[in-house]
Parts: structure tokens; C-alpha cells; sequence
């Protein structure tokens, strides 16, 4: 009995203390939701709640230190941008570049959100007034403006929003002791705020990349060179440097040592390094830095092109006072921006849809002990909305869920309305009464829960493509990575590898991979629809090198594969004779990539030079290679896409062989997994092909030629020298003949001489057309080097509830969908439970 | 005894010790997560390293820690998924989830296994003996995400009498909150159920067949309390400390469980902080797993002492 009983009360004990540990506060929150939902629910009579899942919950929504996609979750929920983009309508009309007004719902429009009107351009002003922010004497304008702060704009708990408070958080954001990660942004992207680097860097000496030819260094007095601005010039042997993509060059020659490099100085540098990890540039170690870069052609920089790129320049931060960083307030509702760079039109609005606005009193109380870190914005007690919803409950790694935030001024200021394009009856943005969003990991768990009404969308696999691609609720999301297949072309390291003890070259080649005839083989061996329908249906078949969803002109949403130039070039490269079509359009549509009778004849012609070059042996004189031409697949990690893309790639392969010198003698192997050191073995020319892709900057496909001709990007910069190779295009009615390096730089704003003239195409200074031009100019080129094999366009399908539906079911690359402003409801919470019952628990999509 | 408990404590310490230096030394040689060439971001994650140590000498780094450690309880901040939060706080937030399910899973497998046991070693070489020896081999041979699944769908999707994920919130004794428990609780028991039933039926059966067994039953004493005074109290000498075992380390939590059930524990912060590549929070959380793994093997061993008194470990006689 008495073992009974103190096994009772132990049991007891154990409950209590769990019972102890319940988070009290976290109860008294979620009883405040759901007083304040009951409150909503009784005002409008209804409750329309968005029931969301993502595989890991926000974390840190911190405007200052949010690092990742997850974290962005809640910030366009309860933090809103000076402006914002909304759908046209007829309250917001929007006019095509003839002057036409744009059917509803197919363009976009900036409104002022944070901000009460459009920024003032005051530069003339403040480079007058306040010197210190450094405008140059030159300018006009782009340099300085000043913002008018919505008046009505207040914190969750009532407390007006004023230029004090953008003041204070930029101060916060820029400190440098915090170093914060999102400081950047506002020294080092688009928008530069004048001396915001210098004060958050304050008393700090870091090292950039050097840009200078190693003649125009001079030596100072103390034996160091310096560059052409006086700067103190080091090699970067320890620190990231241009050359190697931001790698570290001391990792390289402890990894690979005299294998690709001559390492005989080699104790010269490492002797020299300081405690930053750099080394003086003087005679001494410049010559034991050639050595190094140059005496090994394993290495392939034997000319030593490439030293400049070695080097780094400190750049001393001298401590800065923050009242020299170019924002002050200039009234109690306006504050004032000077840039250290121009910026102006869409460039500069679309930089102002983010904020830095933190509740400075609520911030300094949440820094850590250590002053340098803060908790504000990890937790419902450390968060204070400015936006549409506010949190009301949060569980780390578990769950949220955010309600109207009553206080925000767009309940009430009647700009946050829409006219619905099919009713023709004016809504309010944002039905949605309340989000409750779950950290859902496992897609199946998702898939069932969408099934039983318990989620309102869900993202498609590969498995259920047959099932739902052709559903009213499925939608197709365009993405901007185009993906290619990346082929070696780097014959130095080619041979090397062939001439490696262990490979067998009386069964297996490589260098057959490096011939134009056989690259242009491959390249119209696979019919691309039917490649991504295979292994990947939600994505679509790749042409170009630039994706569909790049847009060249923000203020109308014009793609750059909708352009003239863009579909000339794709014609051009795959040789369609647009004669015979009665537009551009129906020539590009025409295009398939797959000609497997050319391919045949590509492949015999590969042959035959292979085996003029030694490549290859015919011994018994059958017409069939002797060696199977074995490309690598480089691979990160294995897995079942990538499985399922070498099978296809063989499969085919093999059937465009068929009776061609090369019938079964192309194979794709997979790699050993090298994880994040894949991109190395593709550019070193160490592995020989992946599906690879670029994403980013979607407003500015212009920056992507840089990708294909810098080799600090470049996947094969190991064997494309594009420095080298020229490209003559008619401007303004006369050929002008460059590099393509050339053209690249000077099409992304760099002053570029040619013959004596300056020639900069960069944006704002020459026409769009201009720039078209010149970027597929450049497309075409890249695409002709057989480098890069179009394959995929990246995009990915999800099924929509049917208790939500979209306002507009065309796609924009800007707006996408509408997003949560734009989702109506069929149903609310009360005829959504219903409806499922009525449904047996199960819906059908 | 003592001596040996003390003996063993010691020598824990000690491998606690140098698993913790290995990983710590391990985990700061790692480079971090690599940003795109030219991510302005760069210098800062380079200034926040170089701010936190990482650039000093790896034992003095360590030493840094352990004093951290020692003197204040401070395990640092996250530096990445949970940016500047305090790491211990973190996990004392995820400890309760964790605890809650494995301690009821382990509530109700245990006296089902044991049941399951007693009653195939009484039935032995019967068709009830056959059943529940197949089904232990095969519920023992599936890894218990599988169950997961099963349960998921079944009672989850196609029945709807259960939850498809654990509760949000903090009220962990709530009914609410035991009823989404259910499907996890149940895919985390099956696989205990069938240990146990297996362990206790190889024991009680090999017992029931000694000979104090015989010399009970012609003492008089019938068929049921001789199993029960004897047969049960010898073959718990191999249980109980199996018991013991599983007790301690449900701390340890289930990492896939918990990603399939939403369960907010510690195994699922221990798997995004190692894809996130949060050093500072896998630290605490290794530590943690080093240190249960330790105690419940010390624990085991130095439980055989108590429950059989003829089992004395140290002893030189």
C-alpha cells in the first residue's frame, strides 16, 4: 500500500512540474486571440481564417537581422514598405507604353504605403546644406530626397509613427557594434545611404577587391605598392578574393599544392601574412605570388592575366558620427535621404518597398547582455506590428497565428480597395480575418491535410502531377531559373585526367566532349518538353539563357523573352527560318531543341574528328568508336531527381545513337556526392556536366550577361575566355565591334573605350531598345559556345483551396497571384466546416 | 559499490569531456555557410565570426567556453536560425514536447509489453505463444516512422477520429492536447511493446523452467503465485534495468517522429540547427544527447545492484 502510494504521489510530482512549466503568458495570449477573434467575428459576423503551412517557421523577423526566406514569412504581414505594388483597376488605372489603359488586373502600379506621397528629389538643396554627405558637385538630382510619412501610420498598441522613429532605427540598424546583417543593404545594394558604410564600419579596415592592372601600381616609400587611388595593395592569400569566386587562395594550395601549383616561394607569402590574412604586395612577394598563380599549367594562368585579381586594397573606416549619415529627420512627419549614389523612378520606389522600422524602446530592452545582440522580433512580447495583421501567438519551431491588426491606418483610409474584375463590385483588401500558419514538414502530411480542408494550398510533386495538373484549383507559379545542362569544354584538364594512371583510355574517353560537332550533338538530342515532362512536370521546357519571368521594363512589366531581340535569337541559334511563320511569336513557338536526324549526323561528324584527332580508335574498323565518351554528372547529393535525370539522359542518348559511330558509346555517369564543392569541380573542369541555373535580380536581366562573361561567375571560366571573343552589333545605325566582356560591362553602366570613345549602355543612359539588342547579342553568342545547354524553366504547381480563390487567374511576375490583399473567400469558417461535412471530410480536386 | 558508482562517475565526466571537445573543435574548424560570390553580407558574417572567437586558437576558444559554461551557465547565442536568442532558453522551450510524449509512449508501451510477455511465456508453444512471438518480430523489424505514416493515414485521414499533427500550445496535460498526442504516442509504443514482450517472455520462460521453480510448486504454492513471488521477481532482474534505460533516454526524444508530427521537441531544433548550420545551438543539443547516452548506461549498470543484491560490480571477492 504504502508503495502504491509513493508511486501516486511521485506521479503526482511529475505532473505538477510540467504543469509548472506550462508557459502562462503564452495562455494569456491565446486567450487574448481569441477574444479578439471572437471580437472580429462579431463585428463583421463572420471569420475567415487562412490556415498556411510552411517546413520551418520564422524565427527571427528582425528587419535588421532576418537571414533567410522562412524568417521573411511574417514581414509583409506586420511591416509595410514606404510603397508597395497593387494590381491595376479602374480606381488604379495603368496606361501600356501607346498610351492605352491596361485591361484590369494585367499590370501593376506603385502606391505610396509608409510614405504619404512620392519622394521630393531636394538634391540641389542638400549638396548646398549639408556637404558632409559628399554629393557631387556635378549632380543634379538622384542624389537627395525627402519623404512625407503617413501621418495616420501607429504601432499595434496606438503609438504614432514619426521621422524619430526612422531616425532612431536606422541608427540602430547601422550600429556597429551590432553589426547587423541587413545593414548592408542600405550601403551596398541599389539604395546607398550616404556615409552609412563608413559609420557602421567605423574605425574597421577591410580588404576589397583590387581593380587596378599590376602596372599601374606603384611602389610607396616603404616597399608596398599602392593602386591608382593611393590605397595599400595586399595579395589575398587568406581572405576571399576576386579570382576564386570569394574562395580563399591559401585553402586551395593546402588542398591542392603542388599539384596545380608551383609552391617553391610559396613560404615567402605565408611568411609575410598578417593577422587578416593578407600579404603586403611588395617585389618580393609579388614574384612568389606569380610563381605560385603562374608556374604550374596545371593551373592554366600561365600568362598571368589573372594576378591583378589576387589582390585586395585595404580601405581604413575612420570613425564616423551618425549625424553625418545621409537620413535626418527634416519635420515631425518627413525625413530626408541623401544617397552616396544616384537612384531614381522604379529603381528607386522598389528600394523603399522593404523599411528598417523597429520600436526603438522595445528593441533597446530586448539587447542581450552582450549589447550586440537582441531578441526583438523573435516572440509575440518582443513584436510590435505596424502592418495589417499583428501577432497573437507564437510557438517557436510549432505554429503562429496573426489577426487584424486594428489599428493600421488601411482599414480606414479607403485606398485599400479593389474593383473585382468579374463582379465589377468594389472589395476591401485583405478578407482574411486571421492567419494560422503550422511548420508542416512531411508533404504527404500536407497533401491529406489539404485534402480534409485543413490547409488552404498545396504544393505538387513529381507523384501528383498526373492527378491534378489539368485542375480548375491547380495554378502554375513561373519562377526565374532557367536551367541548364553545363558541358566540359576545358581540354588541358581533359588530358590530364585521361593521362591519370587509373584511367583506362582503350574503353573510356573524354576529350571527344570538347568538340563543337559533338556539343552541338548533344545540344539537339533531348526534346526539351518532353525532358521536363519526364523528370520534372511542373517546369517546362528551356530555350535561352535567360529565363521567361526577367522583366526589362519595371514600369510596364515587359518580359525580356517577349521582346523582338530575345525571340530573333532564340530563332537565330536554333536556325528556324521565321519566313515561313507569319510572326515572331509562331517562329519562336516552332522551337523544340530536338532534331535527333541532325544530331545523327553531328555525331558521325564527331567521329570522324575525334578520330583525326587521336581523341577516339576505330582499331577493328567497324565504324563504332572503340571508347564510350563518359560524361560525369557532378552531383551534390544524390537523390531520386537526379536518378531519374541521368536514366533519361542515357535512355535518350542512346536512342539518338542508334546506327551513329557512336551507338552506345555516350554514357553519363554520376559523381561521387561532392556537396557545395560541386561548383568547383564543374569550373576547374574536374567534372563534367550538371543541371545548374541562375536566379535573382528578376527586375534586371541586363546583370545577367555578367554571369556568362565574368569569371568570377562564369562556370567555364576555366576554358571561355570571353575577353576573347567578339561580337559586332549595329547601334544607332553604325557597327560596333567588342568583346564581350566589353559589352557586358558597359551594358551594366561601366564607361567601356573602344578605339578612342567611350561607349555606356547602362540603364537610364541608353535606350531600351539599345540595351535588347545588346543583350541578346550577347545571349546568342554565349549560347553558340555550347557551354550551356538550355534545358528547363524552372516553375512549380500548387493546388488553391476552394474555400479561397484568386481575383485574377493570370500569372504576374510582380504581383503573382494577388497574395493575401487579393484572396477571396466562398466560404467562411462557419460554411467551410460545414461544407466538408456535407463533403464526407474528403474533398475532391 | 560506492566506490565503483564514483569510479564510474568520474570516467563518464571524463569521455563527456572529450566528446565535448571533439565536437567543439570539429564544429569551429568548420567553415560558414557559404554566401553567393559577392554577397555584400559576407563582411558581416566574417565580423561576427572574428567578434565570437572564432579566429583565436581552437583550445582557447574551448576554454572560453567551458568557463562560459562553468560560471554562468551560458551556452552563447544562436547565431543563425534563431538569431541572438539564448540557446539554453531555446531548448528549455522545446524540452517539455519532447518529454511529455516519449513519457507517456513509454507509460503505455511498457505494461503492454510486460503483459504481452508474461502472458506468451505462460502460453508457450501455443498458438497465442506463436501469434504474439511473429507479431513482436515483424512490429520489431519496422523502423516506427513507418507506423507513423500508417497511423497518420488511417486514423488521421481516412477515419478522422484523430488529429493529423500535436496541438499548439503549452497546455500539455490538457485533453485536447493528449488526444492530438495519440498517433505519435502510439507510433513511438509499438516498437517499445515488442521489445519488452520479447525480453520479458525469453526471461520468464527460461525461469519458469528452473528448478526453484519445481521446488516452489511442490512447496504448494500454485501455478500463479509462484510465477508471480518468483518467476516475475527473477526475470526483473534483466527488465527493470531495460526499464530504467528507456525511462532516461525518451529525454533524447525521436528526431523523425517529431518531424512528422509537428511535435515542437528537441530532436526537431537539433535537425534545423544542423541544416541551418546554428553552431552554438547544435552544441548544447550534442552535449545534451553525449550526456543522456552516458547517464543511462551508468544508470543501467549501477541499477543491477540494487535489484539483485548478489550482483555486487567493483567487488574484489
Amino acid at each position: 500500500m504504502k508503495r502504491t502510494l509513493a508511486l501516486l504521489l511521485a506521479v503526482l510530482m511529475v505532473v505538477s512540474v510540467f504543469a509548472g512549466c506550462s508557459n502562462k503568458s503564452n495562455t494569456e495570449t491565446t486567450a487574448a486571440a481569441t477574444a479578439a477573434t471572437e471580437a472580429t467575428a462579431a463585428a463583421d459576423n463572420a471569420t475567415y481564417t487562412y490556415k498556411d503551412s510552411v517546413p520551418l517557421l520564422a524565427a527571427n523577423w528582425n528587419p535588421h537581422t532576418y537571414q533567410t526566406n522562412d524568417d521573411a514569412y511574417l514581414q509583409t504581414l506586420i511591416q509595410v514598405g514606404f510603397y508597395t505594388f497593387i494590381f491595376n483597376d479602374e480606381l488604379n488605372p495603368v496606361e501600356d507604353t501607346e498610351g492605352n489603359v491596361k485591361a484590369p488586373f494585367t499590370g501593376y502600379k506603385f502606391v505610396p504605403e509608409m510614405a504619404a506621397s512620392e519622394p521630393v528629389d531636394v538634391t540641389e538643396q542638400v549638396k548646398k546644406d549639408h556637404p558632409e554627405f559628399g554629393i557631387p558637385e556635378s549632380a543634379t538630382a538622384g542624389y537627395a530626397y525627402t519623404i512625407d510619412l503617413n501621418p495616420n501610420a501607429c504601432w499595434e498598441d496606438g503609438t504614432p509613427i514619426t521621422a524619430d522613429d526612422y531616425v532612431e532605427s536606422m541608427k540602430r540598424l547601422l550600429d556597429p557594434e551590432m553589426l547587423n546583417y541587413r545593414a548592408s543593404d542600405y550601403y551596398a545594394q541599389s539604395m546607398c545611404i550616404a556615409n552609412a558604410e563608413s559609420y557602421a564600419k567605423g574605425g574597421t579596415t577591410t580588404y576589397e577587391a583590387n581593380a587596378d592592372a599590376i602596372a599601374d601600381l606603384t611602389k610607396g616609400e616603404d616597399g608596398q605598392y599602392v593602386d591608382t587611388n593611393g590605397k595599400k595593395v595586399y595579395v589575398a592569400l587568406g581572405v576571399g578574393c576576386e579570382q576564386l569566386g570569394g574562395e580563399v587562395l591559401k585553402d586551395y594550395v593546402d588542398n591542392y599544392g603542388d599539384q596545380y601549383f608551383d609552391v617553391s616561394k610559396y613560404e615567402t607569402l605565408t611568411a609575410n601574412e598578417n593577422a587578416d590574412g593578407v600579404v603586403p604586395l611588395t617585389d618580393e612577394t609579388l614574384d612568389a605570388l606569380t610563381t605560385l598563380v603562374t608556374g604550374n599549367e596545371a593551373w592554366g594562368e600561365t600568362d598571368g592575366s589573372t594576378l591583378p585579381m589576387y589582390l585586395v586594397y585595404a580601405e581604413e573606416w575612420a570613425e564616423v558620427p551618425f549625424e553625418n549619415v545621409g537620413l535626418y529627420k527634416s519635420g515631425d512627419y518627413q525625413i530626408t535621404m541623401a544617397l552616396s549614389k544616384s537612384l531614381a523612378g522604379f529603381n528607386l520606389l522598389y528600394s523603399l518597398t522593404s523599411n528598417w522600422l523597429v520600436k526603438t524602446d522595445l528593441y533597446d530592452e530586448c539587447l542581450n547582455k552582450d549589447q550586440k545582440t537582441s531578441t526583438y522580433d523573435t516572440s509575440v512580447e518582443t513584436t510590435c506590428s505596424y502592418g495589417p495583421y499583428k501577432l497573437v501567438s507564437f510557438q517557436s519551431g510549432k505554429a503562429l497565428r496573426l489577426e487584424k491588426n486594428e489599428n493600421w491606418y488601411g482599414w480606414n483610409d479607403g485606398k485599400h480597395v479593389y474593383v473585382d474584375p468579374t463582379d465589377g463590385n468594389t472589395y476591401p483588401m485583405y478578407q482574411t480575418t486571421a492567419i494560422d500558419c503550422q511548420q508542416i514538414e512531411e508533404a504527404s502530411t500536407n497533401k491529406m491535410m489539404f485534402l480534409k480542408g485543413e490547409l488552404m494550398g498545396y504544393g505538387l510533386t513529381a507523384d501528383d502531377f498526373a492527378t491534378y495538373r489539368n485542375s480548375e484549383f491547380c495554378h502554375r507559379i513561373p519562377k526565374e531559373t532557367l536551367f541548364f545542362l553545363i558541358l566540359n569544354g576545358n581540354k588541358s584538364v581533359l588530358d590530364e585526367r585521361e593521362a591519370a594512371a587509373d584511367f583506362d583510355d582503350t574503353t573510356k574517353d573524354l576529350q571527344t566532349m570538347t568538340l563543337t560537332s559533338f556539343r552541338k550533338a548533344v545540344a539537339v538530342t533531348y526534346d526539351k518538353e518532353l525532358f521536363a515532362s519526364t523528370i520534372s512536370p511542373a517546369r517546362s521546357g528551356g530555350y535561352g539563357i535567360i529565363g521567361n519571368t526577367y522583366i526589362y521594363n519595371p514600369e510596364t512589366g515587359d518580359t525580356y523573352r517577349s521582346s523582338e531581340q530575345a525571340k530573333q535569337v532564340l530563332c537565330d541559334f536554333y536556325s528556324v527560318d521565321t519566313s515561313k511563320y507569319a510572326n515572331l511569336d509562331e517562329a519562336v513557338a516552332s522551337i523544340t531543341g530536338y532534331d535527333p536526324e541532325a544530331a545523327k549526323e553531328l555525331f558521325t561528324e564527331a567521329f570522324n574528328e575525334a578520330l583525326e584527332k587521336g581523341y577516339i580508335t576505330d582499331k577493328d574498323g567497324d565504324g563504332v568508336s572503340d571508347q564510350v565518351v563518359t560524361i560525369e554528372y557532378c552531383m551534390s547529393a544524390d537523390n531520386d531527381f537526379l536518378t531519374k535525370t541521368i536514366d533519361y539522359l542515357n535512355e535518350k542518348m542512346n536512342e539518338v545513337t542508334k546506327g551513329t559511330p557512336f551507338d552506345g558509346k555516350v554514357q553519363f555517369v554520376k559523381s561521387a556526392p561532392y556537396g557545395n564543392d560541386w561548383t568547383n569541380k564543374i569550373k576547374s573542369g574536374l567534372s563534367d556536366t550538371v543541371l545548374a541555373g541562375w536566379t535573382g535580380s528578376k527586375m534586371n536581366p541586363f546583370s545577367l550577361s555578367d554571369l556568362y562573361v565574368n569569371p568570377v561567375y562564369q562556370y567555364d571560366a576555366g576554358w571561355f575566355d570571353a575577353t576573347t571573343v567578339d561580337l559586332t552589333l549595329t547601334i544607332d545605325g553604325k557597327e560596333l565591334t567588342m568583346n564581350l566582356r566589353q559589352w557586358s560591362d558597359a551594358l551594366n553602366g561601366s564607361t567601356v573605350t573602344v578605339n578612342g570613345t567611350d561607349y555606356n549602355f547602362g540603364e537610364g543612359i541608353a535606350e531600351v531598345e539599345t540595351r535588347l539588342t545588346i543583350l541578346a547579342g550577347i545571349e546568342g553568342k554565349v549560347l553558340q559556345t555550347y557551354d550551356y545547354l538550355p534545358m528547363l524553366q524552372d516553375s512549380s504547381m500548387a493546388l488553391l483551396s476552394q474555400q479561397v480563390y484568386y481575383v485574377t487567374e493570370d500569372y504576374n511576375p510582380v504581383m503573382e497571384y494577388g497574395g493575401l490583399p487579393y484572396t477571396r473567400y466562398n466560404y467562411n469558417d462557419a460554411e467551410w466546416a460545414a461544407y466538408i461535412a456535407e463533403q464526407g471530410g474528403q474533398l475532391t480536386y | 559499490m560506492l566506490k565503483y558508482s564514483l569510479q564510474r562517475i568520474v570516467y563518464m565526466v571524463i569521455v563527456f569531456m572529450i566528446i565535448t571537445c571533439m565536437c567543439f573543435v570539429l564544429i569551429r574548424m568548420l567553415p560558414p555557410a557559404q554566401l553567393p560570390a559577392g554577397d555584400p553580407h559576407t563582411i558581416v558574417i566574417e565580423a561576427r565570426r572574428e567578434a565570437a572567437g572564432y579566429n583565436k586558437p581552437y583550445m582557447v576558444q574551448f576554454g572560453i567556453f567551458l568557463k562560459d559554461i562553468v560560471t554562468d551557465f551560458n551556452w552563447g547565442v544562436s547565431d543563425k536560425l534563431f538569431f541572438g536568442q539564448d540557446v539554453v532558453k531555446l531548448f528549455s522551450q522545446r524540452m517539455p514536447a519532447t518529454v511529455i510524449v516519449n513519457l507517456y509512449s513509454v507509460l503505455f508501451s511498457i505494461p503492454l509489453g510486460i503483459a504481452f510477455g508474461i502472458f506468451a511465456a505462460l502460453k508457450k508453444n501455443t498458438w497465442v505463444d506463436y501469434t504474439i512471438s511473429t507479431l513482436t518480430m515483424v512490429v520489431i523489424s519496422v523502423p516506427n516512422f513507418v507506423y507513423a505514416f500508417i497511423i497518420q493515414y488511417v486514423f488521421s485521414y481516412k477515419l478522422g477520429w484523430l488529429p493529423f499533427l500535436m496541438k499548439s500550445g503549452t497546455d500539455w496535460f490538457s485533453p485536447a492536447m493528449f488526444v492530438s498526442m495519440i498517433p505519435a504516442i502510439m507510433s513511438l509504443g509499438f516498437g517499445t511493446v515488442a521489445a519488452f514482450t520479447r525480453t520479458t517472455r525469453a526471461e520468464l520462460t527460461e525461469v519458469l523452467t528452473s528448478e526453484f521453480m519445481l521446488l516452489a510448486r511442490t512447496k504448494g504454492l500454485t501455478k500463479a503465485q509462484a510465477t508471480v513471488r518468483h518467476a516475475l521477481r527473477n526475470c526483473f532482474v534483466v527488465v527493470v534495468p531495460a526499464i530504467i534505460g528507456e525511462f532516461v533516454s525518451i529525454l533524447g526524444g525521436s528526431l523523425i517522429i517529431e518531424k512528422i508530427f509537428s511535435i515542437p521537441g528537441v530532436g526537431r531544433l537539433t535537425i534545423d540547427a544542423i541544416n541551418a548550420q546554428d553552431y552554438p545551438i547544435f552544441m548544447l543539443t550534442t552535449c545534451f544527447y553525449t550526456a543522456i547516452g552516458l547517464v543511462a548506461n551508468l544508470v543501467v549498470d549501477i541499477s543491477y545492484g540494487f535489484i539483485d543484491p548478489r550482483i555486487r560490480m567493483g567487488s574484489k571477492k
